[in-house]
């Protein structure tokens, strides 16, 4: 399974964004940030690269600040 | 495996010491000691791991042969005497502070410990660490998952019944105190989250 993940400002804003992900059926995880990736905040949201699409328009309906999407 | 320590000549806590060391890696142990007060304290150390014990006098000392009998409710494995790594979760969040934040760095640290090489013995929750093992909790998957690499995961019955969710569990088995008091205390290491 590949995988990427939504690097976050905040923990704050990863849980927002993880709730609204979800109420759009979109599956995440919370995890630590990845060892090679570096972040304002140590937590991100990883998502299947499958849905890539899907996530990057549901943070722009949602204006929801994120710092990045990196593909691990 | 079988392992035979002579403990003669040796003075007290020496040949305990050396017996609970054989029984970490051994389940069939002959211990030989060469007087009355080594004897009892070897026999003691056995009883008290629920080990069985047969003694023999000979004429160069006396040996007591420890073995631990296979038991049924572990699909008759031998069950460790000692065991390495206990980690103990008496909170849904990890530390205090603010709850948000904890219950963050709960998710985030068992999600860690699933991709981890080491993993613990077991995994003991209690209080409202139990709210954890239940249906909808987001770290359940991540505990199925190192329940199936034979991480024992234990949740307190009383402490699920206080919260009223001793229906709702979704991972592992409900415990009680005579138990995780025993894991506990047979763990070479405790981690209290």
């Amino acid at each position: 399974m590949q995988y990427s993940v939504i690097l976050f400002h905040s923990i704050t804003g990863a849980l927002q964004a993880e709730k609204r992900l979800k109420e759009k059926g979109i599956a995440t995880k919370l995890i630590p940030v990845p060892r090679q990736l570096s972040s304002d905040c140590g937590v991100c949201l990883r998502f299947q690269r499958a849905d890539e699409f899907e996530v990057k328009k549901a943070l722009e309906e949602e204006r929801i600040d994120i710092q990045g999407i990196r593909s691990i | 495996m079988s392992m035979i320590i002579d403990a003669r000549g040796l003075a007290c806590p020496q040949p305990v010491v050396l017996t609970k060391k054989a029984l970490e890696k051994a389940d069939d142990v002959t211990v030989i000691v060469d007087n009355a007060t080594a004897e009892q304290n070897v026999s003691r150390l056995a009883e008290s791991h629920g080990l069985g014990v047969t003694v023999e006098e000979k004429g160069d000392g006396i040996y007591l042969r420890l073995t631990r009998p296979a038991d049924e409710s572990l699909g008759g494995k031998v069950p460790l005497l000692f065991e390495p790594t206990v980690l103990l979760i008496a909170s849904s969040t990890l530390g205090h502070g603010d709850d948000e934040l904890g219950s963050v760095l709960m998710r985030t640290f068992i999600h860690t410990l699933g991709e981890s090489d080491i993993k613990p013995h077991k995994i003991i929750f209690m209080n409202g660490g139990v709210k954890l093992v239940t249906q909808g909790s987001d770290v359940i998957d991540d505990l199925r998952a190192l329940e199936k690499e034979s991480v024992e995961i234990l949740a307190c019955g009383t402490c699920l019944g206080h919260f009223g969710l001793k229906d709702a569990v979704g991972v592992g088995r409900i415990s009680n105190m005579y138990e995780i008091t025993m894991a506990l205390m047979k763990a070479t290491k405790v981690i209290s989250m």
